[in-house]
C-alpha cells in the first residue's frame, strides 16, 4: 500500500470467545477476518487497551483461519488485566499484523519449536505451516509448573510431537527445555520463543549442535510499529541491509541496533549481538 | 444553513499549519510508520527524531519502563548522524504530504550550529526544533535547557543560520523555567516546545537493580500533564511568541487545557502508543467544540483560562 492510502491495519473486533486455560493465561477468540487473512506465522497485534488508561500491548497472534483471530496471554499486570476482563460480544481494537514473523522457506524437513511459558502464543501459526508443508515438527514446552503447560493437546492434534518439561518435575521433564533440545540433535532448523534466558540457551545450544534458530525475541514496545527506537537489539548489519540501515557508531561498526518490533520480533541466533 | 468550519490553522513563526496537532519528536519516527493507522493529512506535522553530528547508538536497553499513568524512557538519542540522515532519510519527505520538523541535538554550540543549518538547508524541512532538553544523555543532555545564558547563545547562534521557524524545546527539570523561556525568545527562538520528559527513575524489587539501562529516564504520559499544563500558564506569561504544549496529552479535553494555559499549538507523544488514532480524533473534536462555542478560529482561546481574580472579575463583566 502507498502512505496515501487509508488506515487499513486498524480492526474493530469483537470478542467471540473468552476461556481461561489456567489461572492467569486467557485465550481470546476475535471475530477479526482481515486480521486472520493477513496474519503470518510468528507476528503480532497491539491491542488498545478498551479503557485507554494504560499502553497499547503487544501479543502474538496464537491462531487466524477464516473469520478467527485468537490471543493468548498472561496476565502479568495492569493491561493484560484489563484485556483478560473483556467479555464475549465487547468490541477490542487491534493494530496488526505487525513485525516480521518467522522464516518458513526452504522447505526444512525435520523443525524443533521450543516455547517456554506465554512463548506457547506465538508458535502455533508456524507449526501448522510447517506441517501443511510437509516438515515433522517436534515441540518442545517448557513452563514453570504443570498448569501452566496450557495448549499441549492442541499442538499435538496440529501434528506435531510434543516434549514437555517444568521447572518444579509436576510434569515432563525436570529441567530446562533447552535440555531436552540438546539431546535432540536431528533437526534442520529450530524456531524458538519464550522468555529471552531461554532464547539465550536455545542459541547456544543450536550453536553447540550446529543448527540454524530463529528467536523471536521479548521487549517492552512502546508503539510498536518502528517510531520509537525503544525496543532495540544489536545485530550485525549485513551488506545486503546498508543502507537501509543507519551505522552505528562513526567507525562504521558493522554491528547494529535493530527494533525488535520493527526488523523483528524474529531474528536468526547468528546475526544477533546480544 | 451554511455553516462556517472553524479555522483550525495556526502559525509558528513563518510555519505555516493547518491543524495545531504535532507529534512529538521520537514518538512518530518520520510519520510513515503510522500511515497505516490514521490519515496523516489530518495532523499539523511531525517532528522527526533528533539527530546530531555524529551518529549515536544510543542507550543499553531495556529503554522503556510503563510505569503508572506515563512512561519512562532512556532511548539516548540514537541516531544514524546528520551526514547519512541527510542522504538516505531526508530525500523521502518532500514525498510526503505531511510536514516534518526536523530536530537538532548536539553537545556544543557548534554540534547544533552544524546540524542545524545542515538540516535546514533542505526544502523537505519544514522548521528546525532545537532538542536542548533531552534528559537522557549522560551529563550533558540537560545543559542547554538548563542555563539561560547558554539557552540565549545556541539559540542565537542557530538564529543567525536559518531563516526557517526556530521552535526551542525546554526541559521542566529547572528551577525557573521562564527565565529559559525569556532567553530563548530574546535570542530569536519564533517558538517554544514545553516541555521535554521529567526525570525519573524505577527499580525491580526482585533484582534490585534499576528498571531502565541508562538508570534513569524521562518520564511522559498523562502523570506529567499538570506539570506541564502549568509550565505553559508560566512561559505564556514572559514570553510572546508561540508555545507549542506537550505532556500527557491523550484527549480533546487536555489539549484544550494546553491551549487555554497559553499554548498556540499541541504535541502529542505517548499517547500515540496507546492508540495512533488520537491525534485525528483530537482535530475532530476541536473543530466540534469551537462549533459549538460559535467560535471563529482556534486561536481564540489560546491563553484564555480565568487566572486570579482580575481575570475572573473582567470575565463577569464580560457577561453582563
Amino acid at each position: 500500500m502507498t502512505t496515501l492510502d487509508l488506515p487499513s491495519r486498524v480492526h474493530a473486533t469483537l470478542v467471540t470467545d473468552r476461556r481461561e486455560l489456567a489461572p492467569g493465561v486467557v485465550l481470546l477468540e476475535l471475530d477479526a477476518p482481515e486480521l486472520a487473512a493477513a496474519t503470518l506465522p510468528g507476528q503480532f497485534v497491539m491491542a488498545i487497551p478498551p479503557s485507554g488508561e494504560a499502553a497499547a500491548t503487544a501479543l502474538g497472534v496464537y491462531e487466524a483461519e477464516m473469520r478467527r483471530a485468537s490471543l493468548l496471554f498472561f496476565i502479568t499486570g495492569k493491561r493484560t488485566r484489563e484485556l483478560a476482563e473483556l467479555h464475549v460480544g465487547e468490541r477490542l481494537d487491534v493494530l496488526g499484523p505487525l513485525g516480521n514473523g518467522f522464516d518458513l522457506s526452504g522447505s526444512p524437513r525435520h523443525v524443533a519449536i521450543v516455547a517456554g511459558g506465554v512463548g506457547i502464543a506465538s508458535v502455533l501459526l508456524p507449526a501448522q505451516a510447517l506441517i501443511r508443508a510437509g516438515a515433522r515438527v517436534q515441540l518442545f514446552y517448557g513452563a514453570r509448573t504443570a498448569a501452566l503447560l496450557v495448549e499441549a493437546q492442541r499442538f499435538a492434534d496440529a501434528g506435531c510431537e510434543v516434549a514437555l518439561s517444568t521447572d518444579d518435575g509436576t510434569a515432563g521433564y525436570h529441567g530446562y527445555v533447552t535440555d531436552l533440545l540438546e539431546r535432540s540433535r536431528k533437526h534442520d532448523v529450530v524456531l524458538a520463543c519464550g522468555p529471552s534466558p531461554m532464547l539465550r540457551a536455545v542459541a547456544r545450544v543450536a550453536a553447540q549442535i550446529g543448527v540454524r534458530a530463529q528467536l523471536s525475541l521479548e521487549e517492552t514496545f512502546a508503539c510498536g510499529v518502528g517510531g520509537c527506537w525503544g525496543c532495540v537489539v544489536p545485530i550485525v548489519r549485513t551488506s545486503a541491509q546498508a543502507p537501509s540501515f543507519p551505522p552505528a557508531s562513526e567507525g562504521g561498526s558493522d554491528v547494529v541496533n535493530a527494533r525488535i518490533c520493527k526488523e523483528g520480533p524474529v531474528f536468526w541466533n547468528d546475526e544477533l549481538r546480544w | 444553513m451554511v455553516e462556517t468550519q472553524p479555522s483550525l490553522a495556526i502559525k509558528l513563526g513563518k510555519l505555516e499549519l493547518p491543524y495545531p496537532t504535532l507529534m512529538g519528536s521520537g514518538c512518530y519516527g518520520s510519520g510513515e510508520e503510522f500511515a497505516q493507522f490514521t490519515d496523516l493529512r489530518k495532523i499539523g506535522a511531525v517532528v522527526l527524531k533528533s539527530v546530531t553530528r555524529l551518529p549515536r547508538v544510543g542507550n543499553p536497553t531495556p529503554r522503556l519502563v510503563h510505569t503508572p499513568a506515563g512512561m519512562l524512557n532512556a532511548i539516548g538519542l540514537q541516531n544514524p548522524g546528520i551526514d547519512w540522515y541527510l542522504e538516505h532519510e531526508v530525500p523521502k519527505y518532500g514525498r510526503r504530504p505531511w510536514r516534518v520538523i526536523g530536530s537538532v541535538a548536539g553537545f556544543s554550540v557548534d554540534d547544533y550550529a552544524y546540524v542545524c543549518e545542515r538540516l535546514a538547508a533542505r526544502d523537505e524541512i519544514a522548521a528546525i526544533e532545537l532538542n536542548i532538553s533531552c534528559p537522557n544523555v549522560a551529563s550533558e543532555g540537560e545543559t542547554f535547557a538548563c542555563d539561560p545564558n547558554l539557552t540565549a547563545k545556541v539559540v542565537r547562534t542557530c538564529r543567525g543560520l536559518t531563516d526557517k521557524t526556530l521552535i526551542v524545546k525546554l526541559s521542566p527539570n529547572v528551577t525557573d523555567i521562564t527565565a529559559i523561556a525569556f532567553e530563548a525568545e530574546a535570542a530569536g527562538a519564533d517558538a517554544l516546545a514545553v516541555i521535554n520528559t521529567v526525570r525519573g527513575m524505577a527499580i525491580d524489587v526482585d533484582t534490585w537493580h534499576p528498571r531502565l539501562g541508562n538508570v534513569t529516564g524521562g518520564l511522559s504520559g498523562p502523570a506529567i500533564r499538570p506539570i506541564a499544563v502549568l509550565a505553559v500558564y508560566e512561559v505564556a506569561r514572559v514570553v510572546t511568541i508561540p508555545i507549542v504544549g506537550q505532556g500527557g496529552i491523550e484527549t480533546t479535553r487536555d489539549a484544550l487545557e494546553f491551549l487555554l494555559a497559553g499554548a498556540t499549538a499541541i504535541s502529542i507523544g505517548t499517547a500515540n502508543f496507546t492508540d495512533p488514532r488520537v491525534p485525528e480524533r483530537i482535530v475532530e473534536e476541536l473543530r466540534e467544540y469551537l462549533l459549538n462555542r460559535n467560535l471563529a478560529s482556534i486561536g481564540e482561546i489560546v491563553g484564555k483560562a480565568n487566572v486570579g481574580f482580575a481575570t475572573a472579575h473582567e470575565y463577569e463583566g464580560d457577561q453582563g
